[in-house]
């Protein structure tokens, strides 16, 4: 054998038949030149494998960002589920509002002493309520 | 290697995602370089499932991945030249602790990734698939279409040549 060569970093990647590894550390036994690019070698792998892990930047895939519900089976349902969840808690606001859809300003602020600062050059604000028949069109 | 297939793209995505987007940053040295190829190799993911054969789905992902980069090298190749965005300096440190520490993790390899991106791409893609990626010589051949012995060749001289550059 001249020079370890490309042998070296077959060693230390694990990829060296055994019958070679004798081969090659009968060399490096004898030849200071091979046994310090082994050394080299070593440190410049090391240095690469050491490079950081990366994390995906958010919302390059959403997919890896967190452990999904299976997108083509589940989601349906879970859309659906939670659309009925909305409408139900709007349907019993509804239910237990009174039947006057416009609340004024003044009535909103003895009824829950809330500030509603508004511009009074457009009248007294209103608040609309929707009615359970307008969600569930 | 692992010979079971992902049934999904967006198991793919999600089991991938992250080994992909590591390849393609040590490859291209930037964000944004790497987002976009990983957009594009899932892509084609997505369209060359439907006719994947079974066999080693990781080669098969591997290939993909580094022929989407060999297209965005030959595409650059053909463009008027434009520097590549320095990625140090167009982090923004301040938009968040996280990518404050992300700055942080990309600082800590810098001179290694340099070293990187100087070498020539047969070189450096087959040392980012051994030592980032961790394929054995074996699924690199496979990966990049090329004997074992010429995959044992490159490395070891992708190696020598970071040694070069970081002595």
């Amino acid at each position: 054998m001249t020079h370890a060569g490309e042998l070296i970093s077959a060693y230390l990647d694990g990829e060296l038949p055994r019958s070679e590894v004798e081969q090659l550390f009968r060399h490096l036994s004898s030849c200071g030149r091979c046994s310090a690019e082994m050394q080299d070698l070593q440190a410049v792998r090391s240095a690469v494998r050491s490079l950081p892990l990366l994390e995906l930047p958010p919302g390059l895939i959403p997919e890896a960002d967190a452990e999904l519900i299976p997108l083509h089976r589940n989601r349906g349902f879970l859309v659906g589920a939670a659309a009925a969840v909305v409408a139900l808690v709007i349907a019993v606001a509804a239910i237990f509002t009174p039947s006057t859809a416009a609340i004024s300003v003044e009535e909103l602020n003895s009824r829950y002493g809330a500030r509603a600062s508004l511009d009074p050059a457009f009248g007294p604000a209103k608040v609309v309520v929707p009615q359970l028949t307008d969600v569930l069109e | 290697m692992t010979e079971s297939v992902p049934l999904t793209w967006e198991e793919v995505a999600r089991v991938y995602g992250r080994k992909i987007y590591n390849f393609a940053y040590r490859l291209t040295g930037n964000s944004d370089d790497a987002s976009d190829l990983v957009q594009e190799v899932l892509l084609r993911v997505r369209k060359g499932l439907a006719s994947y054969q079974p066999g080693s789905f990781e080669g098969w992902l591997w290939r993909i991945t580094r022929n989407a980069f060999l297209d965005d090298v030959r595409r650059r190749n053909r463009r008027p030249t434009a520097p590549l965005p320095d990625e140090v300096d167009r982090w923004d440190r301040a938009s968040s602790p996280s990518a404050d520490a992300e700055y942080s993790r990309i600082t800590l390899g810098d001179d290694v990734q340099k070293a990187l991106l100087e070498l020539p791409v047969e070189f450096r893609e087959a040392v980012i698939l051994c030592d980032v990626v961790g394929l054995s010589y074996e699924e690199i051949a496979q990966a990049v279409a090329v004997p074992v012995g010429t995959v044992r060749s490159r490395i070891h001289r992708g190696r020598k040549l970071l040694r070069e550059s970081l002595t």
